[in-house]
């Protein structure tokens, strides 16, 4: 095998993401299979929704309101040519329920929360303190990882709701002002073509990048080596391999999300 | 009683253990000695699963650790208190949550048995009153005892402790070596610890092994062990006792 790669040695980096893949498969199995046992950490599951959630909210509100805003611009200066601005309402609703708003949420998140698991959970490796965990009976997979995925799971589709909700304020109040369209259209329009499954499937969406982003963020926490070099490193890897995960992540549920929940009303 | 057989352990294909034997009786503090980087933190963190063998096996109480899985492993590290090199102490957690952490997690007591508890331990380790104090604010001979109070909260069988002089001024070092005399008179425990302060380790020991390319090349009293006939075990003494 080694003589293969000696030769090959473009089979490296294949072999490599293969390997990387296959040890996150195995802490992704064992961090699941620890969720079910006791004991039960509500305290800690709380502390982690607390971190994850309420203290992302204003970051959350913050971006949705400019990509709520800058959406309606773009596109209402655009259907002004067809002369259609009353559907910018709805064409924002909808790309955020869809796509923008579990995507940007699961993106601020990870920069927010995934640096921050990477980091704490490295800098604990790095210092002995997971092996103190283990010493004391404690696994650390159970200990720090279930409370953050569980805590990702709920919140980001929480914040998802939060970003929508902002977002479309911020169409509606660049719509209403900046475009000059009459509130009532917009709003007729945006109910008429937004349904509850298109909210529904990208809540979906984000609670799917949410499970992506602790584990891979607090898997690269775990392979954390050497002293604050290493948890630098780990942490930016943990954002870049999260961020990239949610985008690839996100094509692939937007097929299933498409074929099994809007199909009807093609 | 701690039975370690043939032990052997390689990382990325450096042979660190190989075939390792040694036996820790119990209620008695063994020594291990041996230069930096001959495998002592290696041998000790199979003694309590931290790692796996390659070939050997490591009996603790006659039960084979790695015929235990994850949630027995979990279960049987119970029995065990640890006191790492650094101190390993929870730097989100102040002392007294420190302290309290393997009680809160593998007990009911009640808020004030656990403070009642907590303060028994400080006490012990002569730190009192520094509960609320955050690990960045202690010395490093105040961390290890923290780590020390806490490895012992629980009243463990056995206690590992890992270096636990390393980068101590003499003072701290005589204190910490009490430490261990006390601790191990007062709860009678398994005691293991892993040194290469020779002064030390001839001031607390009952048994002192010495972990030579991989093997134990001595391993009696310390009597005995001052008296071997071993060169490298001689050289080691000399030096550490600043003769050689």
């Amino acid at each position: 095998m080694t003589l293969l790669l000696k030769w090959i040695p473009f089979l490296n980096v294949p072999l490599e993401l293969l390997g990387a893949l296959g040890r996150w498969c195995r802490f992704v199995w064992a961090a699941v299979t620890w969720s079910f046992q006791p004991p039960y950490r509500w305290r800690s599951w709380f502390c982690q929704m607390q971190f994850i959630g309420v203290q992302s909210l204003p970051i959350i509100m913050l971006t949705g309101l400019f990509t709520g805003m800058v959406f309606a611009l773009q596109t209402g200066k655009t259907f002004a040519i067809f002369k259609m601005q009353n559907l910018v309402g709805s064409t924002v609703a909808l790309a955020l329920a869809r796509e923008i708003a579990p995507v940007f949420t699961a993106l601020m998140v990870t920069a927010r929360a995934g640096s921050a698991m990477a980091a704490e959970i490295g800098t604990m490796k790095v210092t002995e303190q997971i092996d103190a965990l283990r010493t004391m009976a404690v696994d650390p997979l159970q200990y720090l990882v279930t409370p953050r995925v569980i805590a990702c799971i709920f919140m980001v589709p929480l914040l998802t709701i939060v970003f929508n909700y902002i977002g479309c304020l911020g169409a509606y109040v660049v719509g209403t002002t900046l475009l000059d369209i009459p509130s009532g259209p917009f709003l007729r329009h945006l109910y008429w073509y937004l349904d509850p499954d298109d909210i529904f499937g990208g809540l979906i969406k984000a609670a799917v990048f949410g499970f992506f982003l602790a584990t891979v963020s607090c898997y690269k926490g775990f392979r954390t080596e050497g002293g604050a070099e290493g948890v630098g490193r780990a942490t930016t890897s943990a954002v870049v391999a999260s961020s990239v995960t949610i985008l690839v992540v996100d094509y692939f549920l937007t097929t299933w999300i498409l074929e099994f929940f809007t199909s009807h009303r093609h | 009683m701690i039975e370690i057989t043939d032990l052997h352990k390689s990382f990325n294909g450096n042979a660190v253990l190989q075939g390792l034997n040694l036996s820790i009786p119990d209620g008695k503090i063994t020594v291990i000695i041996g230069p930096s980087g001959c495998g002592k933190t290696v041998l000790l963190r199979h003694m309590i699963g931290l790692l796996q063998p390659d070939r050997g096996r490591v009996m603790v109480d006659r039960v084979n650790l790695s015929a235990l899985d994850r949630v027995q492993m979990n279960a049987f590290r119970g029995r065990f208190g640890m006191l790492f090199q650094q101190a390993a102490l929870f730097d989100s957690m102040n002392v007294f949550e420190n302290v309290a952490f393997p009680l809160r997690e593998h007990t009911q007591k009640t808020d004030g048995e656990i403070q009642k508890i907590v303060a028994e331990k400080l006490a012990l380790v002569g730190l009192t009153g520094t509960e609320t104090k955050m690990p960045s604010e202690l010395s490093g001979g105040m961390r290890k005892r923290v780590g020390l109070a806490r490895a012992i909260a629980l009243q463990p069988k056995i206690i590992l402790y890992d270096e636990p002089t390393t980068g101590l001024d003499p003072i701290m070092t005589e204190a910490i070596d009490n430490l261990i005399l006390e601790t191990q008179r007062k709860m009678n425990v398994t005691s293991v610890v892993i040194s290469h302060d020779i002064p030390s380790s001839f001031r607390i020991a009952d048994q002192i092994s010495m972990v030579y390319k991989g093997r134990i090349v001595e391993s009696g009293t310390a009597e005995a062990f001052r008296n071997s006939k071993h060169e490298a075990v001689q050289e080691f003494i000399r030096k550490g006792e600043g003769k050689g």
